[in-house]
C-alpha cells in the first residue's frame, strides 16, 4: 500500500531522482552549439523551462559566446520566433556582431532598466519573448524565486548574469555555471544542474560564428 | 392626461424595466406584429399588407438631463462623500436669478418639490436640500456624450438640444434584432451611465420626439396610426412659444389633436407659418431633414471632483469610468488612439501632464487602465487633484484582432506591442529600443537604436546580404561596443589590466571625411592575461595612441 503510494509520487512529473537523469523524461534542451557542454547537461542543452544563471566577474570572458549559437538557434525558428530581450546590458550591444552570429537584430529588445529584475519578469510573462537575458545583482531571494517562477511558466530561455560570489548564496535556478578564464581559455564549471550533476568543462577558446547554412 | 415626465403605460408600450413592471405573460403588453415582420394579422386571420415607412425614428429624452449633467453620482460612490451625496438635490439656474427649481431629483420630488417651485418653498419643504447650480457647458457635453453613446446603434443620430437625441434605426433593426432588443439595449447602456431616459419609436422624428417628451413610450411602425395617436399629447410637447401656447389655450386648444383640427390658412396666418410645418412634419406629411451629428475628431473628458482626491488609488477609480466614455467613443468610430494625456489639475500647483504613448492603436479600455495604472504608479501629486481632463490623441484606424485559426505564432507578435508599452509606461519611452543595421563602414555608425514595431525590412534584408558576403566570421566584430572608446595606457602593445596580446590585425577603417567624422584607424582584436578579448585600434590621425573601442562578449 505504502509502496504503491510512493511509486505514484515518483511518478510525478515535476519530481526527479538523480540517478534516473537518463531514463527521465524531461523536456529536451536547447543545443548550446557546444558538443562537451552538451553532453554535461541533462536535456542535452541548455533548459528549456526555469532560469540559467551565468556567474561571471568580468565581461567579455566568452560569456555571451556560450550563449549565441543558441540565441541564433531561437532565431532561426521561423514566423514563431520570438523576441529577445536584453534587460539592463553592461554595455550597448553591437548589432552588426549579433547579425554575424545569425542572429535577426530586428528582434532584439534593449531595455535599460536600473532594476532589470522587474523588466525581467515582465518580458518573461509577456509570451512575447523566446529568450531573456539579464544582467542583475538580485540581492533578495524573494525577487530571484518570482523570476525563477516567471521562468518556469514562460518555457523561454531565461538567463541572468551575476557576479561569482553570488555563487555561494542558494538559488532556485534551476542551472548555474560559473565561468573562469585563463590563458588556456574558458573553463564551464556547473554548480548547480536540476536533473544532472555538477562537473566543470574546458571548452578553450570559443568564439561564436555564424551557424552552418544548411543548404 | 399624462404628465410629462410621468411614462404612461399604453398597448404599445415599450419594454421598460425601469418604469413598467412586468405584468403577468396573459395579459402583458404586447408589441404590435407590425414590429417583427411588417405585417398584420387581424382578428379573423387575414393577412393585411401595411405601409411600412421608409424611416424610423428613435426619440430618446432625458428628463432629468440638468441633475444627470452635473454627475453628482460620482460624488456619492465615495465614501467620505456618502452623507451629503445622500441629502436631496435640486437643480437651479443661477444665470436667471436662481429662484426657481429647474430639476430635483427623486428624494427631493418625494419631499413634494416640483420643478418650477420657487427655491424658497422647496427649502421650506425639505430644509437639508442640496442646491447645485446650473451648468450649460456640462448639459451640452451630456448631449453630445449621449449622441456618442447612440451611434454604437445606428449611423444616423441628430441631436435635439438640449435634452434630446434621434436615432434612425430603420436600417439597424435586423442586426440588433428588431425594435424590442434593440431599445432595451439602448436602455442598459443609458442605465449602465446613469442616465434616466424616455424612447418613442414612430416613423416621423418629431412625433417621435413629442411622445418621447410627453413620456409615452410608443413604437409606431405604420404612417398612417400616427395622426390618431399623436392627437392627444398635450400641446406643451411642442416647446412652441409661451405666447403662442397661452394664445391656443385661450381658444380651447390644448391638445395636439384640437391643432391639427385648425383651418391650415388661418392658423398659419395667425401664428407662424413654421408651426404649421412643424404639425405636419409629426404627422408624417411633410419630409423633415435632419443634420446628422458627427462626433468631434478627439475626445476630450473632463470630471471634477467634489472632494479633492490626493490619493492615487482613488484617483484611479474616478479615471477609469473616463476610459470607459472614451473608448465608447472610439468603438462608435471605428477608431482607436496611439496616443492620450491626462491632466491633472490642482487648486494652487501647475497642473500635471501625464502622456501616454501606446506601441499600436488601442481602443480597449483595460489595456489603457493598465498602461495608466503603471504611469501613475510612479507619479508624485504636487497637490490634491480637484479636476481630471482626458484629451485623447488624433483617431487611427482601429486595427481589429484577426484570429488566427492556427493561434500558435499569434502568441509573439500581439504581445510584443504590450510588453513595450508597459515597460515605457514605467522606465520611460528612451528605456527600451530595437536595434538596427546601418550599411556603413564606422563601426559606431553600423547601428543605430531602432523603434521597435517598424519591421526594418531594409535592415533585415542588409543583415541577410552582410551575413553572406563577411561569411560570419570574416571581420571580427565585438558584441559590446563601448560608447565612447577608451584611451589605452601603455606602449606598443597598450596594457588593459595586463599587457595584451594581439590576435588578428590589423583591419585599417578609414571613412567618413565628408561628413566630418573622419575616422582612420588600424583595428586589432587582442587578449589580456585575465582571457578577455578587446577590440582595440590605433588611431591614425595627428593625435595617435591606442583606444578600446569593444569587447568580445
Amino acid at each position: 500500500m505504502s509502496s504503491d503510494a510512493l511509486e505514484q509520487l515518483l511518478r510525478h512529473p515535476s519530481l526527479w531522482r538523480a540517478r534516473q537523469r537518463d531514463t527521465m523524461g524531461g523536456p529536451p534542451g536547447l543545443p548550446t552549439g557546444y558538443t562537451a557542454l552538451d553532453l554535461c547537461l541533462p536535456g542535452g542543452g541548455w533548459p528549456s523551462q526555469g532560469l540559467i544563471e551565468v556567474l561571471a566577474d568580468r565581461t567579455g570572458i566568452g560569456e555571451l559566446s556560450l550563449l549565441l549559437p543558441a540565441l541564433a538557434r531561437l532565431c532561426g525558428e521561423g514566423r514563431e520566433a520570438g523576441w529577445l530581450a536584453w534587460i539592463s546590458p553592461p554595455h550597448p550591444p553591437y548589432a552588426p556582431a549579433l547579425a554575424a552570429c545569425g542572429i535577426d537584430v530586428g528582434r532584439v529588445l534593449v531595455v535599460r532598466a536600473p532594476p532589470a529584475e522587474w523588466a525581467m519578469e515582465q518580458a518573461l510573462r509577456s509570451g512575447a519573448c523566446s529568450a531573456v537575458l539579464g544582467w542583475a545583482a538580485c540581492r533578495d531571494r524573494q525577487s530571484l524565486r518570482r523570476l525563477q517562477l516567471a521562468a518556469e511558466q514562460s518555457g523561454c530561455l531565461a538567463v541572468l548574469f551575476r557576479r561569482l560570489r553570488d555563487g555561494h548564496e542558494p538559488s532556485p535556478a534551476v542551472l548555474r555555471i560559473a565561468l573562469s578564464s585563463d590563458r588556456d581559455g574558458l573553463e564551464v564549471r556547473i554548480l548547480k544542474s536540476r536533473g544532472g550533476r555538477a562537473a566543470s568543462v574546458r571548452l578553450g577558446w570559443i568564439r561564436a560564428a555564424a551557424p552552418a547554412q544548411a543548404h | 392626461m399624462a404628465r410629462p415626465g410621468q411614462p404612461r403605460v399604453t398597448p404599445d408600450v415599450l419594454p421598460s424595466p425601469a418604469t413598467a413592471p412586468d405584468p403577468a405573460p396573459r395579459d402583458r403588453p404586447v408589441l404590435p406584429r407590425v414590429l417583427g415582420g411588417g405585417r398584420r394579422r387581424g382578428t379573423d386571420g387575414s393577412v393585411a399588407a401595411a405601409p411600412v415607412a421608409r424611416e424610423l425614428w428613435l426619440a430618446v429624452h432625458l428628463p432629468h438631463y440638468m441633475l444627470e449633467s452635473l454627475d453628482l453620482r460620482a460624488a456619492t460612490t465615495d465614501g467620505a462623500a456618502q452623507a451629503c451625496g445622500a441629502a436631496p438635490v435640486v437643480v437651479v439656474d443661477v444665470g436667471r436669478g436662481g429662484k426657481v427649481v429647474c430639476d430635483c431629483d427623486a428624494r427631493a420630488a418625494a419631499a413634494g418639490v416640483v420643478p418650477g417651485m420657487a427655491l424658497n418653498s422647496a427649502l421650506a419643504l425639505e430644509p437639508g436640500l442640496r442646491v447645485a447650480s446650473r451648468e450649460p457647458r456640462r448639459e451640452r457635453a451630456l448631449l453630445d456624450a449621449l449622441a456618442t453613446l447612440a451611434q454604437e446603434f445606428t449611423p444616423r443620430v441628430s441631436l435635439e438640444p438640449p435634452d434630446g437625441v434621434l436615432l434612425e434605426v430603420r436600417g439597424s433593426l435586423r442586426l440588433f434584432g428588431g425594435a424590442r432588443a434593440l431599445c432595451v439595449q439602448l436602455r442598459e447602456r443609458l442605465q449602465a451611465r446613469g442616465l434616466e431616459a424616455r424612447l418613442a419609436l414612430t416613423p416621423a422624428p418629431l412625433a417621435s420626439l413629442w411622445f418621447a417628451r410627453a413620456g409615452e413610450e410608443v413604437a409606431l411602425r405604420r404612417p398612417d396610426t400616427l395622426p390618431s395617436r399623436i392627437a392627444p399629447l398635450p400641446l406643451g410637447v411642442t416647446r412652441w412659444p409661451a405666447r403662442t401656447l397661452q394664445a391656443l389655450s385661450t381658444m380651447g386648444v390644448r391638445i395636439v389633436g384640437d391643432c391639427v383640427r385648425l383651418p391650415r390658412d388661418g392658423f398659419a396666418r395667425r401664428f407662424e407659418p413654421r408651426l404649421r410645418l412643424e404639425l405636419d412634419r409629426a404627422l408624417g406629411r411633410a419630409p423633415d431633414p435632419r443634420a446628422s451629428f458627427i462626433a468631434a475628431e478627439r475626445c476630450t473628458l473632463r470630471r471634477d471632483l467634489e472632494p479633492e482626491i490626493t490619493d492615487i488609488v482613488r484617483l484611479r477609480c474616478v479615471v477609469e469610468p473616463l476610459l470607459d466614455e472614451l473608448c465608447a467613443h472610439l468603438r462608435a468610430r471605428g477608431a482607436a488612439i496611439d496616443s492620450l494625456e491626462l491632466r491633472l489639475l490642482h487648486r494652487e500647483a501647475p497642473a500635471t501632464r501625464l502622456r501616454l504613448r501606446f506601441a499600436e492603436p488601442v481602443a480597449v479600455a483595460g489595456r489603457i487602465a493598465a498602461l495608466l495604472q503603471e504611469r501613475l504608479a510612479r507619479t508624485e501629486l504636487p497637490a490634491a487633484v480637484r479636476s481630471v481632463r482626458l484629451r485623447s490623441g488624433a483617431p487611427l484606424e482601429a486595427c481589429e484582432e484577426v484570429a488566427d485559426l492556427f493561434a500558435r505564432d499569434r502568441r509573439h507578435s500581439a504581445a510584443v506591442p504590450q510588453l513595450v508599452e508597459r515597460l515605457r509606461a514605467r522606465l520611460g519611452g528612451e528605456a527600451v529600443h530595437g536595434l538596427c543595421l546601418v550599411a556603413e563602414h564606422r563601426p559606431e555608425a553600423a547601428q543605430r537604436s531602432g523603434d521597435i514595431l517598424v519591421p526594418d525590412l531594409p535592415a533585415r534584408a542588409l543583415a541577410e546580404r552582410s551575413r553572406d558576403e563577411t561569411g560570419g566570421a570574416a571581420a571580427p566584430r565585438p558584441v559590446w561596443l563601448l560608447a565612447v572608446p577608451q584611451p589605452l595606457e601603455g606602449g606598443d602593445p597598450p596594457r588593459y589590466e595586463g599587457a595584451l596580446e594581439i590576435e588578428e590585425g590589423p583591419e585599417r577603417i578609414e571613412s567618413g571625411w565628408w561628413d566630418g567624422g573622419d575616422v582612420r584607424r588600424d583595428y586589432y582584436v587582442a587578449r589580456n592575461p585575465a582571457g578577455v578579448r578587446l577590440w582595440i585600434f590605433r588611431e591614425r590621425r595627428a593625435a595617435g595612441g591606442w583606444f578600446l573601442h569593444g569587447v568580445f562578449g
